[in-house]
């Protein structure tokens, strides 16, 4: 004679997931709350990425013959403080941008003081900027910038600023957009 | 823990030759960067790639070819379905993330290029936590919709979130953006461990935000499954 099945469960196999759905709730409100006091106190970082000012940036990259990273950022902008904590405040990453670009930050004004200086304000016109954060990365001789929108993340922003470098590498009649 | 279920998934991951070839064109082409470009451990992104791939129809293949009526007849609860699910899927995830930041770090040490160790731990830790953020994710989406379902919504919902933060980008309406970036990153739930260290005071956001995902995800997968009507009847 066979050997018997084990038995079976006896009645459903529904079973409601009652701690888990109190845990998600408890960390949902949790979430909202941390997420609201961390925006208002926002965790100090020191930046590790050196910026040159506007004036004299195009100079220094020639004669470092390095490309330009401009960063174009706003205070009111939570991606771009996302971006500084995350990016440029990481000794690492920070250290492999200096060495692959000549950096300046562009800081727009306009929400707060209703214009922006005449440098932003022409390297936003030149480099057509609509949003924040972008990153433009450019040769300090000129042609086609390559530009970079938005941020997500760390890993996938450093690759981008690693394959614009590399473009920019090529001759340019082989560079794309 | 069902070892047994976790087993299961596991080979029916091995024996699929498509899976098999993807996951070795993601974990050897960045090694194979890696070999020639003087880089870090970084080179290896993140674990998005073999999560997708290991988990894509991870409850939704088996709900299509009709395994749940046969499994929820043996002693099994729907619960500890999606939940050995989940650890299956993840745990394979991590199995092949552990080999490929092995053979990473011996290509880096014999390039003389050797990853410190406190870097190695968090990149480690990074990887596990965001092979069980993003498992959580996909057995929520894999619990909506039959066969390979779950990875369409996953890419349309990613789809739609990148929309939603670039408006608020082009806008210039913060709170949109926020909404678009909390989509995006609720979609891909990772704690950067590296960040968290280096931040004074630590930052709870990052961890606080992982936890409410994953929790929200099966919480979800298994009301969803529990409401599913199985019987022969109803297909």
């Amino acid at each position: 004679m066979p050997p018997a099945e084990p038995a079976a469960v006896a009645g459903s196999t529904r079973r409601r997931p009652n701690l888990l759905l109190v845990a998600a709730a408890l960390l949902l409100v949790a979430r909202v709350v941390v997420g609201f006091y961390e925006e208002r106190h926002p965790p100090s970082v020191e930046e590790r990425v050196s910026w040159h000012p506007i004036e004299g940036a195009v100079e220094a990259a020639a004669s470092e013959g390095k490309p330009l990273l401009y960063d174009f950022t706003a205070e009111w902008c939570a991606p771009c403080q996302a971006m500084r904590r995350e990016l440029f405040a990481d000794p690492v990453a920070a250290a492999e941008i200096g060495q692959m670009f000549v950096t300046v930050r562009v800081v727009d004004r306009a929400r707060e003081e209703g214009r922006n200086p005449p440098a932003v304000d022409s390297l936003e016109r030149q480099f057509r900027i609509n949003s924040f954060p972008t990153l433009v990365v450019v040769r300090p001789e000129g042609g086609d910038p390559i530009v970079m929108t938005g941020y997500r993340g760390r890993g996938p922003a450093l690759q981008r600023l690693r394959a614009a470098q590399m473009q920019l590498r090529l001759p340019p009649g082989m560079q794309g957009r | 823990m069902n070892p047994t279920l976790i087993l299961a998934l596991w080979r029916q991951r091995a024996t699929s030759p498509v899976r098999l070839a993807l996951l070795g064109m993601l974990t050897g082409m960045p090694l194979l960067m890696l070999a020639f470009a003087p880089m870090n451990l970084s080179v290896l992104g993140n674990a998005q790639g073999l999560i997708l791939v290991l988990g894509a129809g991870m409850i939704g293949q088996d709900l299509s070819n009709g395994v749940l009526q046969l499994l929820f007849a043996r002693p099994v609860t729907r619960p500890e379905y999606v939940m050995n699910r989940w650890l299956g899927v993840a745990g394979a995830g991590f199995a092949v993330s552990v080999v490929q930041i092995a053979l990473a770090c011996a290509i880096l040490a014999a390039r003389g290029h050797a990853a410190p160790g406190p870097v190695v731990l968090a990149f480690t830790a990074g990887r596990l936590v965001e092979c069980l953020g993003l498992a959580a994710v996909l057995a929520l989406f894999s619990s909506l919709i039959g066969g390979f379902g779950d990875l369409g919504l996953y890419l349309l919902t990613s789809l739609g979130s990148t929309i939603v933060q670039m408006a608020g980008q082009v806008k210039s309406w913060p709170w949109l953006q926020r909404l678009g970036g909390e989509l995006l990153a609720s979609l891909n739930p990772a704690i950067d461990f590296d960040l968290l260290m280096n931040t004074s005071p630590m930052p709870w956001f990052p961890i606080v935000a992982w936890l409410s995902t994953v929790t929200a995800c099966l919480a979800v997968a298994i009301l969803v499954i529990n409401r599913r009507e199985l019987s022969y009847a109803s297909s």
